[in-house]
């Protein structure tokens, strides 16, 4: 368990320039996916909440509350600004997900097919979700990233640990949360971006440098 | 002419960029308010000619505010400020009357160039009185 001071990295100022510009990146990314598809998303306020790592897979297990299974896609990005891109929709959707992106008779599709069509239909709504979330973040603050390629992760969430270790567990990770529900297939589904420690010095000169701009 | 400008966002931050954003040379006075209940209530006592409205908000988002400002006032005008510029979302606010939609962060120029669109709009209103 982290100190509070530990955990005081932001200050709440910092912290609200961080979830404007959450806000304006998924805001972003969900135009991005209207382009591709015809679906409407609806949104709601992010949050930025800063988090000790050990206390991390706690937190995952409380926020993906599902029926115990969640379809994840993960996207790492490094740069000065590195961390992971984790969609997280609930278990059970992934037909429906798959169906956003394809317009087939899915009768026809043998089971066998089927796990690999929705594995890449969810892999195609990661990919241009969190590419585009953390793309405009790094536009925003003024820097760029590289990408890992996007993989799913299904399976038990009680179990949220693989996720973690690759952050050093005595830091800290900020999260950013972003809730949206695709509205007319009504699946509710969250954003994170974790960054870990490494990042703090950079976002918050960033962040700094962001704000002026607008002085 | 615009005398009295209202910021509607629960952002803190977003009202200090749009605020900074706004030309200071025209005398405006700018108001904030923190969502849109809060934004709806202000309206009505401050009667501004200009309202800068985010979309996503707690209590009572900027869709259910700008219908209810366009309800007590069908002259409103209410410029979207916002991060959701999904065409569904667009149309939506544009149908409930906001008069244009301005892309966040909304630059210094764009916003400037909407403050001229109300003037002459205002302007209108009133050789039609």
């Amino acid at each position: 368990m982290m100190t509070p001071e530990a955990l005081d990295v932001f200050s709440d100022e910092e912290k609200d320039i961080l979830q404007e510009i959450m806000n304006i990146a998924f805001g972003n990314a969900t135009a991005d996916l209207a382009d591709v598809v015809d679906i409407y998303v609806k949104l709601s306020v992010p949050s930025v909440q800063v988090i000790g790592i050990g206390d991390l897979p706690e937190y995952l297990k409380t926020t993906i509350k599902t029926d115990g299974t969640s379809n994840i896609i993960e996207q790492k990005f490094w740069g000065n600004f590195k961390g992971s891109g984790l969609l997280v929709f609930p278990g059970g959707t992934e037909r429906d997900l798959m169906a956003i992106l394809e317009d087939q008779d899915r009768e026809e599709v043998a089971s066998t097919q089927m796990a690999t069509l929705e594995k890449g239909g969810l892999l195609e709504i990661g990919n241009i979700l969190i590419g585009a979330c953390v793309g405009k973040v790094s536009e925003l603050l003024d820097t760029f990233v590289t990408y890992s390629p996007p993989q799913v992760l299904q399976g038990d969430t009680h179990n949220c640990n693989f996720i973690v270790e690759q952050f050093d567990p005595s830091q800290t990770a900020i999260v950013m949360k972003t809730l949206f529900t695709f509205k007319e297939k009504d699946i509710n589904g969250f954003l994170l971006i974790l960054t870990n420690h490494e990042s703090i010095g950079w976002l918050r000169k960033a962040l700094k440098n962001f704000m002026d701009s607008y002085e | 002419m615009i005398n009295k400008i209202l910021i509607v966002d629960d952002s803190p931050v977003a009202r200090r960029m749009l605020r900074t954003s706004i030309p200071k040379d025209k005398g405006y006075e700018i108001f904030e308010a923190s969502n849109g209940q809060d934004g709806v209530e202000k309206y009505q006592e401050l009667k501004p000619d200009v309202v800068f409205m985010d979309l996503t908000m707690p209590v009572l988002d900027g869709y259910q505010a700008t219908a209810k400002i366009r309800e007590l006032d069908k002259n409103a005008t209410v410029i979207v400020t916002t991060a959701d510029i999904q065409p569904k979302s667009i149309a939506s606010v544009m149908e409930l009357g906001a008069f244009t939609l301005l892309k966040k962060p909304a630059k210094a120029e764009s916003i400037k160039e909407a403050l001229s669109k109300v003037e002459m709009k205002l302007k209108k209103l009133r050789e039609n009185k």
